[in-house]
């Protein structure tokens, strides 16, 4: 390090990071010019845990990896049993997991944009946005019965079913939601102080954000459309037409941008979805047994493509269960965008990705010497650690 | 002579010295939160008092209490009187203003090239307990507040001395008792210097979209990150008052000050004027997002300087 900068540390506490993660900023006066990231401070074993629960048992797991994206991981997960059962869920079913899954998309977005409005100061927008959410929180209440953590998605279906009143009060409810959204973007379009700490902030170009692999509203956001919904049609999404929103800006404006429309978006797709509901079951019952088999599921969660690796070997409970949070496929896009920038940019552009930390944990020791990378249990780095303070 | 010593203490010590100021600033810190509180639509202070009223108190005492901490790397003998001098300060400054009548407590010509003075002390006195602290976050946040006062104290300082051109006088009470007796209020003379010195006041106030060298999301709490206790309970204190000196000013220079009107007395209406003006501050201040401190820089030097220059110009035409 030359003696010129000054090192910023940001995090693992503080107060522009929810949860904590450390960034190591290297500072020549306001401007930021190299980034160390150290993630892994709420590791949680979830993984390893899944191994030792049933299928299940693992659903209600998964669910729990996430309290924003929470729908998101079940389907994921239940979308790859089903896969490794080979079990269709009923038509129904999947029409209501995509209403919850964007009634879902809306609350994160929502939550998003307060805290994004909160990052640069703007503390007005934040109690006005939040305080508008609560009208998708309570949809997803009388929807699921909860207000985060909708446990809908059961294996071979989803939980509960949906009638004719609670459709009439999420019309309802949308109708709200569409103005207010609607109203926040104008404003945002206009206002001369969030523009000024938005635009050309954190640019992340288009063949950047394909390099560095970024995904969801991040990359969209820098005109790349990919989007798994349209890519690789889950759940109800292929018998729904809907845009894919793609902004060119590459910056933090285009990244509101993105997700204030997308908000609009999922509203035409809850209505669409509810229009064209088929009547029917809403499960079909499996067995809690199954056969070895591998499988490989995609979401997309509202911060961006979601990942599950389920390996199954005859027994109830999974053999490996690998998840991949978007949150942790932005990293490196993220360290791409700070660079460069001011150390007063540096909250927007990390709230820009909409990090969600606590989902990314995993313990991976990648060995540079020996050229490989291997997960390890508890055991290992109880072991690990007793052996290095012996040494140090 | 006895009663007149006597009298003189208790206009110090309670009315309108100390006592009433402290008072007033609690009130006035309670007014901004509940209304910058009920145009974000939320509550704001409700538990302690009637309405929440007595909750600035409630927090100064608390603060009193807590542990007081001086960081190994800062530096002792600042460390100590940044705060005091913090709170000291614009409490100095609140008694050249006329409040309770048309005359100050302390009044002589040239009190307003003093008050001058004790902002940009304010300011230093930021720089050096940020810069002095001994952490990043306090270091950053007091160099941006030195660099900060690089942008706003031209088109404060003219802002500020414009209104002495058609009183001709360099003393506050004297400017508010000609603007009071001519009924020629600054803010209708001169309307783009009243705005000038509001926009210079939330940069020197540390109000958004200004706050920032104390940008939460950025630098934790900025120059005060550091103090704890008794001296950030001072720093709390010391910038209520800052509040009130700061729209006492506005009412002074700009609305005509303690004026009476029929059977009205001076403090009410210039009470009233006071909470006017802190009121458009809190409203100013839920308007906006932050700005950075480069666009800060620019911003006052390519527009509030030149709009304050145009504004000297006109006057010295007209007068």
């Amino acid at each position: 390090m030359s003696g010129s900068t000054i090192r910023v540390i940001i995090g693992p506490q503080h107060p522009a990071l929810k949860e904590p993660e450390r960034f190591i900023l290297e500072t020549e006066g306001e401007y930021v010019v190299d980034v160390k990231v150290r993630i892994g401070y709420i590791h949680r074993g979830i993984e390893k845990a899944m191994e030792n629960r049933t299928y299940l048992q693992g659903l209600y797991l998964s669910e729990r990896v996430c309290g924003i994206c929470s729908d998101a991981h079940t389907t994921c997960y239940v979308q790859g049993v089903e896969e490794l059962l080979g079990v269709e869920p009923p038509p129904r079913s999947r029409f209501i997991r995509v209403v919850v899954a964007e009634l879902e998309r809306i609350h994160s977005h929502l939550l998003w944009l307060g805290v994004a409005a909160h990052e640069i100061g703007f503390d007005t927008l934040f109690m006005y946005v939040w305080r508008d959410r609560e009208v998708v929180m309570d949809l997803l209440e009388l929807v699921s019965g909860n207000r985060v953590n909708y446990a809908t998605n059961t294996i071979g279906g989803v939980r509960r079913d949906l009638n004719d009143e609670r459709i009439q009060k999420i019309v309802k409810g949308l109708k709200i939601l569409e103005e207010r959204t609607k109203e926040y973007l104008k404003m945002i379009e206009k206002e001369q102080t969030v523009l000024k700490r938005t635009t050309n902030v954190g640019i992340l170009s288009k063949s950047d954000a394909i390099k560095y692999g970024a995904v969801g509203p991040t990359t969209r956001a820098s005109g790349v459309k990919r989007d798994v919904r349209a890519d690789d049609p889950y759940a109800a999404y292929d018998e729904i037409p809907f845009n894919v929103i793609v902004e060119d800006g590459c910056d933090c404006l285009a990244r509101i941008m993105v997700r204030g429309k997308e908000v609009l978006e999922s509203i035409n797709i809850i209505r669409e979805a509810l229009k064209r509901m088929p009547s029917g079951e809403i499960r079909v019952r499996v067995k809690p047994r199954i056969p070895p088999a591998e499988a490989l599921s995609r979401v997309e969660a509202p911060r961006g493509e979601l990942l599950y690796y389920i390996r199954s070997n005859g027994t109830d409970k999974p053999e490996r269960c690998k998840i991949r949070t978007p949150t942790l496929a932005n990293i490196p896009a993220l360290c791409k965008m700070l660079v460069g920038g001011y150390i007063a940019d540096v909250p927007i552009v990390l709230a820009g990705i909409d990090p969600c930390f606590a989902c990314m944990d995993r313990v991976l020791i990648v060995d540079r010497e020996k050229k490989r990378a291997d997960v390890w249990t508890l055991d290992m780095l109880r072991r690990y650690g007793r052996e290095w303070y012996q040494r140090h | 002579m006895v009663s007149e010593t006597l009298n003189l203490i208790l206009q110090l010590l309670i009315y309108p010295g100390f006592l009433f100021i402290f008072c007033l600033a609690f009130f006035s810190e309670w007014i901004m939160r509940k209304f910058v509180a009920r145009i974000q639509s939320r509550m704001g202070p409700t538990y302690t008092g009637y309405g929440g009223v007595l909750q600035p108190i409630a927090d100064f005492i608390k603060l009193l209490g807590k542990e007081d901490i001086i960081p190994a790397l800062a530096d002792r003998p600042f460390f100590t009187f940044t705060p005091l001098l913090y709170l000291a300060l614009p409490l100095t400054a609140i008694f050249i203003l006329p409040m309770a009548s048309q005359s100050a407590l302390i009044s002589f010509e040239g009190d307003l090239i003093f008050l001058e003075f004790i902002f940009t002390m304010l300011t230093m006195m930021v720089f050096l307990g940020g810069f002095l602290s001994g952490s990043i976050f306090s270091m950053v946040g007091g160099v941006r507040a030195a660099i900060q006062l690089l942008g706003y104290e031209i088109p404060f300082l003219i802002a500020l001395f414009s209104p002495s051109i058609p009183a001709s006088s360099l003393s506050i009470s004297k400017i508010s008792a000609w603007q009071a007796q001519n009924n020629a209020w600054g803010l209708w003379t001169q309307p783009i210097g009243f705005s000038v010195l509001v926009i210079c006041l939330l940069a020197e106030l540390e109000l958004l979209p200004f706050d920032i060298p104390e940008a939460e999301t950025e630098i934790v709490a900025g120059w005060n990150v550091e103090f704890t206790g008794r001296r950030l309970a001072l720093i709390r204190l010391g910038k209520d008052v800052e509040v009130v000196l700061a729209s006492a000013i506005l009412a002074d220079l700009y609305l005509g000050g303690p004026q009476q009107v029929w059977i009205i007395p001076p403090i009410i209406i210039f009470l009233a004027k006071m909470f006017a003006c802190l009121l458009l501050l809190g409203y100013l201040k839920t308007l906006f997002a932050r700005f950075r401190i480069d666009q800060v820089l620019s911003g006052m030097w390519k527009y509030v300087v030149p709009a304050a220059m145009i504004q000297l110009i006109i006057l010295k035409l007209i007068w």
